[in-house]
């Protein structure tokens, strides 16, 4: 039985994680699950916009949005991108627990006549996997196990902390070492390795603003990529997707290291899993390290 | 009793009949033993089984039973029969859980189970209850502060009658003074309202209480059920008898005048704790020097405790106090800013959220030793959190947390000298002179004076009439001693126990729990002395030590030994036993060198038999055989433990069960030796200054007594290895089969005892 | 937040602190830290703050406003959440650090130079604001000239190789930026708001 969820894609999947949209869009059919945007949806201001924009615009734009989306029916808002999923997820929480925050979006929102009543919840895709559509049934759809194919799963920070029990009352994952990007791993047929540096931070926001001062944080995390000879990182976060991506090169100059190892999102190693298109649909074109032993996995 | 007919049943379940050939012990019953009866049985713990016992005790075919089965810790209440004793072989736990089944040394040790329990039975009577008399049920309580007055409730609540006794002429002590107390009813975050006068009122008005004020102890004599007080007030001496004895005379704060290096003097506004709990108690705050409402005050802990030079130990409760002061501070004046200035911060328990609570009021807590504290009440702060040195400036007040001095002597009731009571605590509170032990060959200690002749310097609470002193043992602190884990009101003189800060420091919460459990040991001590029973660890116990006076020698060191001060001596200086004062440990037993002190069911001579009646191998056969005398409280557990959890040890080992290791008699080492074993080790808890054992001294002493005994084995040429000691607690069972082991490898090295076959 | 937080006299005078408690986002429980060090200890970038998140908050009780809002450990925080979810007194710390960072652009103490991240915020706001959305092109533009044109073009060629691989796996576009329909509406909400949070906790 199919069901019904508001999707909040982000901003990064117009950008630099237009590749975690195409291959989620392509797989949720397959999982018989139904997404419909937030129409016209904003930013969520990152971890960064309350700075110079202030906690309460900040925390406007998500009232913006979860107030469009209870516009669109009652069901669950989910998204894919953990920035996302933290500042909407805090927002709604706060709304549903104190009344005067509540008050004053809803001042804001009232300028432009909506409004937002705190009814929803807010879960991120890998949660609604996980728990709505189960591991079962991820791996039920699988034609092509990627055998043989050794996944580092790099959950990194914001999707799991500080929500890993989610408003539902679900209890998603651990903080400290959770387990469900291995699971996912599993799901597709690869091989999951034990990854220590599962949730190291690869520096966020500041590793786009100020790389040197991060890149030590990213290297540590490719270390032991390297050493325990992974194909690929999996990852579910735009953002340390892309920072692990995109830095490979920085950091080889800067330590004298030659990694280059391919960065995909857990929906892309799913969508070759699947036997779907390995660039239309798992959008390994995107790739800025090609992901060739996964792409030559490919039906 | 009339003629002895021991009857012998042999259990085979529980895997024992798979270990060991039930018949071949049968035949050592009736064959070598010539027990009158004898019988196997599948489940001897069953109804069935019991029935079969029980049908041969009412036809009189037996009147005394050997049980072969399991430990006799367990299965206590099946075995348990009117008028027949019942002796246990410990064919379970010892044999066929922790040896090698069908093996022949298994077999050997299962034999040898039967030979000592056989033995065991017929050199052992049921236990003669001591009942003489008169005895009192009535519960003295010493100190009417905050401890006392819910020990005295408690008690009456129990049904007993109390006598309550107050030095001052009034009750409440220190609580008296306290507008509001560190919280112990939940959510404990806010100073709690300070019930002493209802407390006070309901003893008052209490039927069963009777109250002394402006009273103290000058003398007691006696033991439980039959303690005689004699008592002082104004009116002159009077004398009353109790069943037990509570002391609960609290503390005294330290003296502040030995704190001018934390500003204590150079101005009025620094104050102690228990100052400013005056000022608080007087309505709003006000500064000592101009009456003035305080607005900044910093609390600098740990004055003049954890501190070397002053009170060495931690009072545990100036922490929490002195976030209620500063809580009460602010409470009166929230914009009153105040700064708890400590070392290490101390919660235990629920104070944890009275802390949190105090953060979240915005009460500044700042770790950091303080340098010094100026006339116009500058403190710097050696700040540890922000590290560098912090003046903190514009202060009102500074508040000196002061901590506890246990009032276990009473200091402004000077006594005469007495060299003797300084003795007594001199010996109890240097935990390396746990007691002042005599040796064995060495001389007996010269008698010390009595305690009537020469009284100490500052007055003893209790003023006992007991050889061993006028004092209830203390620590090297001045708290009193008790068994700190196990039995925390107990304390080396049975019958009086104490609780509140005089035991620890506590804050009143704690007192008030401490306090009731004083009173459950007092309620249970008058109950069971009346019974002539003992209280624990051995409750219930009816033996008690009977001395042979014929031949004892006076030579005192069963009065100096016993860890409870049971033992007294007559004016011709023979020991008397105080039977209600005793614990039945033994110890007195073990250290009589005449062998003249034993109890009716436990006897030099009982385990002596037990030694000899193990076979031993001869020289040629090469099976060493190693006695172990193991604690019945701690280490013999920790043996059953080793067999329910299947570890397995040497089979030539034979195991005895012993009171304490302080009932070691050395004869039975001597025994031992002269029997052919090949080792013996003495398996109990750990002596010392965090003592484990359960009669407080009874290892100490033993170990004391193993020391001497190293002369002796070398004047026999006998390796020093023979006799070994090993310190084992209940928790440690995994330790067993390796302690065993590794002392069976070293008789392989030193070799089999060249005194077998003489 | 209310207007400007107010400025100590001397160590320990406290107005700081209690200003800090009730107005930054989490101060309220911020005042039950008990300086335990779990947050720096977690802190996967600690070593290159000033102070750690524990003595940045002891210095906010010490009244050390100045040195707490010019210190860089409030800009080098990732967000990476770990000292949220270990703190055993539940202390916020990464949102206090954010508002505090905010209380650092607002009072003029975020100027420093090494405030990269200041200058990125601004950047990536005036996108969210004009635009509804981030163009992560035009932030990182914004943000690479944000402190003049010839250190914009030397941080720009330094991340050319990655732009240009950005772009060739459409991961970047050259085109319009990204934007919401309703940018009015948006900025008409986003002003509101505004307002409020100037109004502060008193103007509830």
């Amino acid at each position: 039985m199919s069901k019904k969820y508001t999707f909040y894609p982000g901003c990064s999947s117009q950008g630099s994680a237009a590749h975690l949209d195409r291959s989620l869009r392509a797989v949720l059919p397959k999982l018989e699950v139904q997404i419909e945007d937030i129409d016209d949806w904003n930013c969520c201001g990152a971890s960064v916009g309350h700075i110079e924009g202030g906690f309460i615009p900040q925390s406007a734009l998500s009232a913006r949005n979860l107030a469009q989306a209870q516009t669109q029916g009652p069901q669950d808002v989910m998204t894919p991108c953990a920035a996302c999923y933290l500042n909407t997820h805090a927002t709604n929480e706060r709304i549903r627990n104190d009344e005067g925050f509540k008050g004053k979006l809803n001042e804001a929102l009232a300028v432009a006549g909506k409004s937002y009543d705190g009814s929803l919840h807010v879960r991120h895709a890998c949660e609604v996997l996980v728990t709505d559509v189960g591991m079962d049934k991820v791996a039920a759809q699988v034609v092509n196990p990627l055998a043989g194919l050794k996944v580092a799963g790099y959950v990194g920070c914001q999707t799991v902390r500080p929500f890993a029990n989610t408003d539902r009352g679900n209890h998603f994952d651990e903080y400290d070492r959770p387990k469900f990007l291995d699971d996912f791993t599993r799901a597709v047929g690869a091989e999951a390795l034990d990854f220590e540096n599962a949730t190291s931070c690869c520096g966020g926001s500041v590793s786009v603003m100020s790389p040197d001062k991060t890149l030590h944080l990213m290297k540590k995390i490719l270390d032991e990529a390297q050493a325990k000879e992974a194909d690929v990182i999996s990852t579910p976060c735009p953002l340390c997707q892309t920072n692990v991506e995109m830095y490979q090169q920085q950091i080889n100059q800067k330590y004298g290291t030659n990694f280059n190892i391919p960065v995909v999102f857990y929906s892309q190693l799913m969508a070759v899993a699947y036997g779907m298109d390995p660039n239309k649909d798992a959008a390994l074109n995107q790739q800025i390290i090609p992901a060739d032993k996964l792409k030559g996995m490919a039906k | 009793m009339s003629e002895r007919k021991t009857g012998v049943y042999l259990c085979s379940g529980c895997g024992i009949g798979e270990a060991v050939a039930m018949d071949e012990l049968e035949t050592v019953a009736v064959k070598e033993f010539k027990a009158p009866h004898c019988a196997q049985h599948a489940m001897l713990c069953g109804e069935e089984g019991v029935e079969t016992i029980r049908a041969d005790l009412a036809e009189g075919k037996v009147n005394q039973l050997v049980i072969g089965a399991c430990s006799p810790r367990v299965m206590t209440d099946r075995f348990q029969f009117d008028n027949a004793q019942v002796i246990r072989a410990n064919l379970r736990e010892l044999v066929s859980w922790s040896h090698a089944p069908g093996d022949e040394d298994t077999q050997a040790a299962a034999a040898d189970y039967v030979r000592m329990a056989i033995t065991q039975a017929s050199k052992t009577t049921a236990p003669e209850p001591w009942i003489e008399g008169e005895y009192s049920q009535r519960i003295m309580v010493v100190g009417g502060g905050s401890t006392g007055l819910m020990a005295a409730r408690e008690a009456a609540e129990a049904g007993h009658e109390v006598l309550l006794v107050e030095r001052s002429d009034r009750l409440g002590g220190h609580a008296r003074g306290y507008a509001k107390v560190i919280p112990h009813r939940p959510p404990y975050r806010d100073p709690q309202p300070n019930d002493i006068e209802a407390l006070i009122a309901a003893v008052e008005n209490d039927p069963l209480i009777t109250v002394k004020t402006n009273c103290h102890v000058t003398k007691t004599s006696g033991m439980p059920g039959k303690f005689q007080v004699e008592l002082a007030n104004g009116a002159g001496p009077s004398n009353e008898t109790v069943g037990a004895i509570v002391v609960a005379t609290g503390w005294r704060p330290y003296d502040p005048s030995k704190l001018g290096h934390l500003g204590y003097g150079v101005s009025p506004d620094v104050v102690t704790n228990v100052e400013l709990e005056k000022i608080l108690a007087a309505g709003q705050p006000k500064r000592p020097s101009n009456g003035q409402a305080p607005k900044a005050v910093a609390f600098i802990q740990c004055a003049g405790s954890r501190d070397p030079d002053h009170l060495p130990y931690c009072s545990s409760v100036c922490c929490a106090s002195s976030i209620k002061q500063a809580l009460q501070l602010v409470e009166a004046d929230p914009e009153c800013s105040t700064y708890i200035v400590y070392d290490e911060l101390r919660t235990p328990g629920v104070a944890e959220e009275f802390y949190r609570s105090a953060q979240a009021k915005g009460v500044i807590f700042l770790k950091g030793k303080v340098k010094s504290v100026g006339a116009n009440l500058t403190v710097v702060v050696d700040d540890a959190l922000i590290g560098e040195e912090v003046p903190l400036e514009g202060l009102d007040m500074v508040v000196l947390a002061t901590g506890m001095v246990p009032n276990t002597t009473i200091p402004d009731l000077p006594y005469e000298n007495s060299e003797y009571a300084a003795a007594q605590l001199q010996a109890d509170i240097n935990p390396l002179s746990p007691i002042p032990v005599a040796g064995y060959q060495g001389e007996a200690p010269a008698p010390l004076p009595r305690p009537a002749d020469n009284p100490p310097p500052g007055a003893p609470i209790l003023n006992l009439q007991y050889r061993q002193g006028p004092h209830i043992p203390m620590l090297a602190d001045g708290f009193s001693d008790s068994h700190y884990i196990c039995f925390p009101y107990e304390t080396r003189r049975t019958g009086i126990y104490t609780c509140g800060p005089v035991r620890r420091p506590m804050d009143m919460g704690e007192a008030a729990e401490d306090a009731a459990g004083a009173v459950m040991k007092a309620v249970q001590v008058v109950r069971n002395a009346a019974k002539g029973a003992s209280v624990h660890p051995r409750s219930g116990d009816l033996s008690f030590p009977r001395i042979g006076y014929n031949t004892c020698t006076k030579c005192r060191r069963c009065t100096v030994e016993c860890p409870f001060g049971a033992i007294d001596e007559d004016e011709k200086e023979y020991p008397v036993v105080n039977p209600t004062r005793c614990r039945r440990c033994g110890t007195c037993m073990g250290a009589c060198p005449v062998r003249t002190i034993s109890f009716d069911n436990y006897s030099v001579e009982m385990i002596s038999s037990m030694i000899k009646a193990v076979e031993v191998p001869d020289e040629f056969e090469e099976k060493p055989r190693v006695l172990i005398l193991a604690c019945e409280n701690d280490a013999y557990p920790a043996l059953d433990m080793a067999g329910i959890n299947r570890h397995t040890y040497s089979p030539h080992v034979r195991v005895i069960p012993v009171r304490c290791l302080g009932s070691v008699s050395l004869v039975w080492i001597s025994t031992a030796l002269e029997s052919g074993y090949d080792g013996i080790v003495l398996m109990g808890c750990k002596p010392g200054d965090d003592y484990q054992c359960h009669f407080v001294k009874g290892s100490a002493m033993a170990k004391e007594r193993m020391g001497k005994i190293a002369d002796t084995l070398k004047s026999m040429a006998l390796e020093t290895e023979r006799v070994a000691q090993m310190e084992v607690s209940i928790a440690e069972s995994h330790k067993i089969g390796p302690m065993i082991d590794d002392y069976m490898a070293t008789i392989d090295r030193i070799g089999l005892s060249p005194l077998k076959g003489f | 937040m209310t207007a400007t937080s107010p400025t100590p006299r001397k160590k320990y005078d406290l107005n700081f602190a209690r200003w800090v408690y009730e107005n930054v986002d989490g101060g309220d429980r911020m005042a039950k830290c008990m300086q335990c060090g779990t947050c720096s200890g977690s802190c996967p970038i600690g070593d290159q703050m000033d102070y750690g998140p524990r003595k940045l908050f002891m210095m906010i009780r010490a009244g050390m406003k100045e040195a707490v809002l010019t210190s860089n450990t409030i800009w080098n925080c990732v967000s990476c959440y770990n000292c949220v979810v270990r703190c055993p007194r539940q202390v916020p710390v990464t949102y206090i650090l954010h508002d505090l960072a905010a209380l650092a652009v607002k009072e003029g103490y975020a100027e420093a130079k090494t405030a990269d991240n200041a200058r990125f915020a601004k950047a990536f706001w005036w996108s969210a604001q004009k635009w509804g959305r981030t163009d992560e092109r035009l932030v990182t533009m914004k943000y690479y000239f944000s402190t003049g044109i010839g250190d914009g073009i030397k941080k720009g060629m330094a991340n050319q190789k990655i732009a240009m691989a950005m772009v060739k796996t459409k991961r970047m576009h050259l085109t319009m930026p990204h934007k919401v329909k309703g940018t009015k509406e948006l900025q008409a909400i986003l002003a509101k708001a505004h307002e409020i949070e100037e109004r502060g906790n008193n103007g509830q």
